[in-house]
C-alpha cells in the first residue's frame, strides 16, 4: 500500500464516511485550531520539568499540601452551602404558594451576575478594619470587628454569588419533575417530608449535582475573592509564587490545580446529568403543592435577606463612594479615566469576533460531521474553558516568553487567552443554532445548483446568525469582567476597568472605584440576561 | 503585596494632599518659568516648598545645592517603569510630580518587589522581550543582580555625575543610586549617651548598658539584609552566635522598625536595630522626642544601602532614561527624598535631615551590596537561631 493511500484511509477513517473534500478540510481545521488553543498549556508540565528533582520535593512540601488541604475545604464548604441555599430557594420559588414567585426567581438567581471579586472587594471595605461598619460603631465604643479576611470570610463571599448555580439547576429539575408520581406517594400516606425524601429527592438530585459541581469548578478557580480576602488557596498561592518569582513552583502549583480541576470534572461527566429533559415538563405541575400558610412570608425571609447582602449591599457601597467618595485620597496616578473603559471595550471586541472566526469552523463540522475528529475538536476547547484563568495565564506568559517573545505580554497574546477561556461559549450557542437549520433548505439549495459556500452565505448563515450574535455578546461581556489574565498578560501601561479596580483594591483608595464598579456590576447584568434569553429560546 | 515594603503604612495625608494640589495646579511660583521650550510643552516648575516635607526636621533648611531641574532638559514621550515597591510609594509621588511638571511626559509603572522585578527584568531580557526602560529598585542587591547578568546598559555620564560618591554607581555605570539609607542604632537619651554604644555590634551583646533593652524587628527585609552582611564578614557561625547572644540578652521582638524606633523614643526599650530613618519619622513629629542614633563603624551594624536607578538593555528610550536619572538626581529630586523620606541624599549639595552625619562620614563596611542578595543562607541561620525573620 502506498503511503498516499495509508493516509488518505486513515484520514477518512478519522473524519467519518467520505463526506467530501469540504468536511474534511472544515473538521481538519476544526481541530488545528482546537490543538492551538490546548497546546500553550503543555508549557506548564515543561515548566515543571525544569525544577528535576526539586519537583516531587515541593510537590509534597507541607506549604504546598497545606494549600491543597485549604482549597479543598474552601470547595467543600463553599459548596455544601450553596447547596443548602440553593436547594431550600429552589423549593420555595417553584412549589411554594408565595406571591410574585417569577420575582422572587430573578432576585434568587441575581447574585450570579455580580463578578465575586466585586463582592469581595465591598464586603471588605464594608466590614474591613478601616470599613464602613467599623466607622459606624467606633463611636459605641466598639473597637474591633470580627475579622472579615481569612477563610470565614472568603467561603462566605463565594457562596453568596455562586449558590445561584444549585439554584437554577435545582430549579430546572423541579420543574420537569412528574408531580403525579408525589401525589401518588401522598395518596399512601406519605408524609410531605417523607414524599419529599424519597420522591422527589431522587429525581432532582442530578440537578443539585450539576450545580454543585459547577460551584466547585468556580470555587477551585476563582482567582478575585482569595487574593482580596488574602486566603492562601492554590490561586491566591499561586499569585504570590509568580510574583515573588518562584516561576516554576508556580507551574508545579498550577498543574496540580489542574489536576484537582481535571479530577471535579471527571466527577461530573461520571454522574453524568441527562440535561435533555430539564427545561420540558414531562409530569403536570399543576399548581403550587407546597402549601405554606402563614409561613409564606417567613420563608421569603430568605431570598430577601439574601440579595440584601449579595446585590443591595454592593451597589450601595459603590453608589455612596460615587456620591460621598470613599476611602483613599485622590491619589494622582490613580485617577479614574474613561480611557481604561476603552481598553476594556477594545479588548472585549477583538475576543469576540476572533472567537466567532474561530467558533464557526468548529461548531459546523461537529453539528454536520458525526466524525469522531469533529467531535474531538468540539470538546477539546472547552479544556481552556475549565482551565483557571491564573493557570492559563501563567502558562501562556512562559510559553511567550520560551518561545514568541514576540507577543510577550502584547495585546494579540491578551486577546488569545480570551479566546481560549470564552470562545466554548460561541461554540455552543451558534451549534444550538446550526442543529436548528432545515437540512432541506441546504439541500434545496444545493440541488438548485449553488455551490457549498453559497449555500452557507445564503441560506445557513442567516438562519445561524442570531445564534452568532448572542454567542459574540455573551464572549464580549465576559471578557470585559475577566480578572486573571488580563492582570498578568496586558502590556505595561495598558489599564482597563478590571485592572484599575484591583490596583485601586491594593492600593486601598476604594473610593475611587465607584465607577468601574457600578459599570461592571451592569454589564455581568446584562451577560446574564444574554444567557437568560437563550435559556429561554 | 511587596515584602520589602518599607513603610508602615503611616502617611501624612495633609503633606501628600498637598503635594498633589501643588502639583495639580502646577503653582505658579517664583522659581517656576513660563515659556516655550524647543518642544513646545507649557512646562512650570513648582517652588522648592512643593519637593519638600514638612514637620520639625524639615523646618529652616537652606536651599539644596546641585543642578536645578529648571537647568536640565525637558522630559517628554513614554518611559515604561519598574518600581520596586518600598517607602509606602514616596519614589513614586515624585515620578507624579514630574509627569505634572512635564505634560508630554508619561510614565507606565509596573511596581513589585525589587529582587521580583530584577529576575522578571532578566528573565525577559534574555528572551528579547524588553518591557521596561528603567528599573528603579529600592535596594543595591537589585541592582546588583541586573548588572551581573549583563541585563542593563551604561548610563551616560551626564546622569552618573552628580552622584557625590562612587561607591554608590556600579560598575560600568550600571546603575546610579538615588537615595541611601544607613543601619543604624536608635537609643534613648533619657538612660544612654552615644559613648555607651560600642563601635561594633559584635560587642552589644557584653555590654552591660544593653542587657535586656534593645528590640529589632526580623521580619523586615533590611534587618535581613543586616544578617546577611554580617554573614558575609564574620561567617555563618559568627552570625548564628551574635542572634543566639542577642536573644539571651533579653532582645525583644516588635513588628517593625517604625515601632522599635518608636518604643525607644517611649523608653519602652532602651536602643535598637532600625534603619536611620525611622527615628527621624519619630523626631519629626515629636520634636522632643528623647531618640537619636548612634552608629557602628565598619560592621554589617553600618552597612549602607542604596535605592537606585538602571537603565534596562534594549530599551528603545536609552536617552530619556538618562534624562530622567539626571531629573532624579536634581537638587529638587534630592532634597524630596531627604526630607520626605529621610533618606541619605546622593548628592553633595543636599544635607541629610536632622543633623545626621553625611554620608562620607560614615563608615560602611567593604562589601559588594550586589551579594545582599542571596537571603537563602541567612534565612536558614535565622531559623537555627531560633529568630524568625
Amino acid at each position: 500500500m502506498t503511503i498516499r493511500g495509508l493516509v488518505a484511509r486513515t484520514v477518512g477513517r478519522a473524519t467519518g464516511d467520505d463526506s467530501g473534500a469540504t468536511d474534511v478540510g472544515l473538521t481538519l481545521l476544526a481541530a488545528a485550531i482546537a490543538a492551538v488553543l490546548v497546546l500553550p498549556l503543555l508549557w506548564l508540565a515543561v515548566d515543571a520539568v525544569g525544577l528535576g528533582d526539586r519537583a516531587l520535593e515541593l510537590a509534597v512540601a507541607p506549604q504546598t499540601l497545606e494549600v491543597l488541604v485549604r482549597s479543598v475545604a474552601l470547595v467543600a464548604i463553599v459548596t455544601g452551602a450553596s447547596v443548602l441555599v440553593g436547594v431550600p430557594l429552589a423549593v420555595i420559588t417553584v412549589q411554594g404558594s408565595i406571591p410574585f414567585p417569577r420575582f422572587w426567581t430573578v432576585l434568587a438567581a441575581l447574585p450570579l451576575a455580580v463578578p465575586s471579586y466585586l463582592g469581595a472587594f465591598a464586603f471588605v471595605s464594608a466590614f474591613g478594619p478601616q470599613g464602613e461598619l467599623a466607622d459606624l460603631l467606633a463611636p459605641l465604643g466598639i473597637e474591633s470587628i470580627p475579622s472579615v479576611y481569612g477563610f470565614a470570610g472568603a467561603a462566605f463571599v463565594l457562596t453568596l454569588y455562586t449558590y445561584p448555580y444549585v439554584f437554577l439547576t435545582t430549579r430546572a429539575s423541579l420543574l420537569s419533575l412528574d408531580g403525579s408520581l408525589v401525589e401518588a406517594a401522598r395518596t399512601l400516606n406519605a408524609g410531605r417530608w417523607t414524599a419529599f425524601r424519597r420522591i422527589t429527592l431522587p429525581q432532582i438530585l442530578p440537578g443539585i449535582t450539576a450545580g454543585a459541581l459547577l460551584v466547585a469548578l468556580y470555587a477551585l478557580a476563582d482567582f478575585g475573592t482569595p487574593n482580596i480576602m488574602r486566603v492562601e488557596v492554590f490561586t491566591q498561592f499561586i499569585y504570590a509564587r509568580y510574583n515573588a518569582f518562584a516561576r516554576d513552583y508556580a507551574a508545579l502549583l498550577s498543574l496540580q490545580l489542574l489536576t484537582v480541576t481535571a479530577i471535579v470534572l471527571a466527577l461530573e461527566s461520571r454522574i453524568g446529568v441527562d440535561e435533555s429533559g430539564a427545561y420540558e415538563s414531562s409530569g403536570h405541575r399543576g399548581n403550587a403543592d407546597l402549601e405554606l400558610g402563614s409561613w409564606r412570608y417567613v420563608v421569603l425571609l430568605l431570598p430577601a435577606a439574601i440579595a440584601l447582602l449579595a446585590i443591595v449591599l454592593p451597589i450601595a457601597i459603590f453608589g455612596t463612594w460615587l456620591t460621598a467618595g470613599g476611602p483613599g485620597y485622590q491619589g494622582g496616578g490613580l485617577t479614574f479615566s474613561w480611557e481604561y473603559g476603552f481598553n476594556s471595550a477594545y479588548v472585549a471586541v477583538l475576543a469576540a469576533g476572533v472567537s466567532i472566526l474561530v467558533a464557526l469552523p468548529i461548531a459546523l463540522a461537529s453539528a454536520t460531521s458525526d466524525s469522531r475528529l469533529a467531535a474531538l475538536a468540539d470538546r477539546a476547547p472547552y479544556i481552556g474553558y475549565a482551565t483557571p484563568g491564573i493557570v492559563l495565564a501563567i502558562a501562556l506568559l512562559s510559553f511567550s516568553l520560551d518561545v514568541l517573545p514576540a507577543i510577550y505580554k502584547t495585546v494579540p497574546l491578551l486577546v488569545f487567552a480570551y479566546v481560549v477561556r470564552f470562545m466554548p461559549q460561541a461554540i455552543g450557542s451558534i451549534k444550538t443554532s446550526t442543529l436548528q437549520v432545515d437540512q432541506e433548505l441546504v439541500e434545496a439549495s444545493r440541488t438548485l445548483g449553488r455551490s457549498r459556500l453559497g449555500t452557507f452565505r445564503k441560506v445557513t448563515l442567516p438562519l445561524i446568525l442570531p445564534g452568532v450574535a448572542a454567542g459574540a455578546a455573551l464572549v464580549f461581556l465576559t471578557t470585559m469582567k475577566e480578572l486573571p489574565a488580563t492582570l498578568m498578560l496586558r502590556p505595561l501601561g495598558f489599564e482597563t476597568l478590571v485592572t484599575y479596580i484591583w490596583e485601586v483594591e491594593e492600593a486601598g483608595l476604594y473610593g475611587q472605584a465607584a465607577v468601574p464598579a457600578l459599570v461592571l456590576v451592569a454589564i455581568s447584568g446584562l451577560s446574564m440576561a444574554v444567557m437568560l434569553a437563550q435559556d429561554g429560546r | 503585596m511587596n515584602n520589602d515594603r518599607d513603610d508602615s503604612g503611616t502617611r501624612v495625608l495633609s503633606r501628600r494632599s498637598a503635594l498633589q494640589a501643588g502639583s495639580a495646579l502646577g503653582v505658579a511660583s517664583l522659581a517656576g518659568c513660563l515659556g516655550l521650550f524647543d518642544n513646545g510643552q507649557n512646562v512650570e516648575i513648582p517652588s522648592l516648598s512643593e519637593f519638600r516635607g514638612s514637620g520639625a526636621l524639615v523646618e529652616g533648611r537652606p536651599a539644596p545645592g546641585g543642578t536645578s531641574i529648571e537647568e536640565l532638559p525637558d522630559l517628554s514621550g513614554d518611559l515604561a517603569l519598574y518600581i520596586g515597591g518600598g517607602e509606602g510609594g514616596i519614589y513614586y509621588d515624585f515620578v507624579e510630580m514630574l509627569q505634572n511638571i512635564y505634560p508630554d511626559f508619561t510614565v507606565h509603572s509596573n511596581s513589585n518587589s525589587s529582587s521580583s522585578l530584577a529576575q522578571t527584568i532578566v528573565e525577559e531580557v534574555d528572551a528579547g522581550a524588553t518591557q521596561a526602560d528603567v528599573f528603579w529598585s529600592i535596594d543595591a542587591s537589585s541592582l546588583g543582580f541586573v548588572a551581573e547578568n549583563d541585563a542593563y546598559e551604561p548610563l551616560s555620564d551626564a546622569a552618573t555625575g552628580p552622584v557625590g560618591n562612587s561607591q554608590f554607581v556600579g560598575d560600568d555605570s550600571a546603575w546610579a543610586g538615588i537615595a541611601g539609607r544607613a543601619r543604624a542604632v536608635p537609643y534613648n537619651t533619657n538612660e544612654l549617651s552615644a559613648s555607651d554604644i560600642p563601635s561594633t555590634v559584635q560587642e552589644f551583646p557584653e555590654t552591660s548598658a544593653l542587657q535586656g533593652t534593645m528590640g529589632w524587628a526580623p521580619t523586615y527585609g533590611a534587618f535581613k539584609s543586616f544578617v546577611t552582611a554580617m554573614r558575609l564578614i564574620e561567617g555563618e557561625d559568627a552570625a548564628r552566635q551574635w542572634l543566639v547572644d542577642m536573644q539571651e540578652a533579653g532582645t525583644e521582638r516588635r513588628g517593625n522598625e517604625f515601632a522599635v524606633s518608636q518604643a525607644v523614643a517611649d523608653g519602652a526599650l532602651t536602643a535598637g536595630f532600625a534603619n536611620h530613618y525611622y527615628a527621624m519619622r519619630v523626631k519629626n513629629g515629636r520634636p522632643d522626642a528623647p531618640v537619636d542614633l548612634a552608629f557602628t563603624e565598619g560592621d554589617a551594624g553600618a552597612l549602607i544601602n542604596v535605592a537606585g536607578a538602571l537603565k534596562v538593555k534594549g530599551t528603545q528610550q536609552g536617552e530619556l532614561v538618562d534624562n530622567f536619572v539626571r531629573h532624579l538626581l536634581s537638587a529638587e529630586a534630592q532634597e524630596f527624598f531627604a526630607t520626605v523620606s529621610f533618606a541619605y541624599p546622593m548628592i553633595s549639595g543636599v544635607a541629610p535631615v536632622g543633623g545626621l552625619p553625611t554620608i562620607d562620614e560614615l563608615s560602611p563596611p567593604d562589601i559588594d551590596l550586589a551579594e545582599l542578595s542571596n537571603l537563602e543562607p541567612t534565612l536558614d541561620l535565622m531559623d537555627d537561631a531560633g529568630v524568625s525573620g
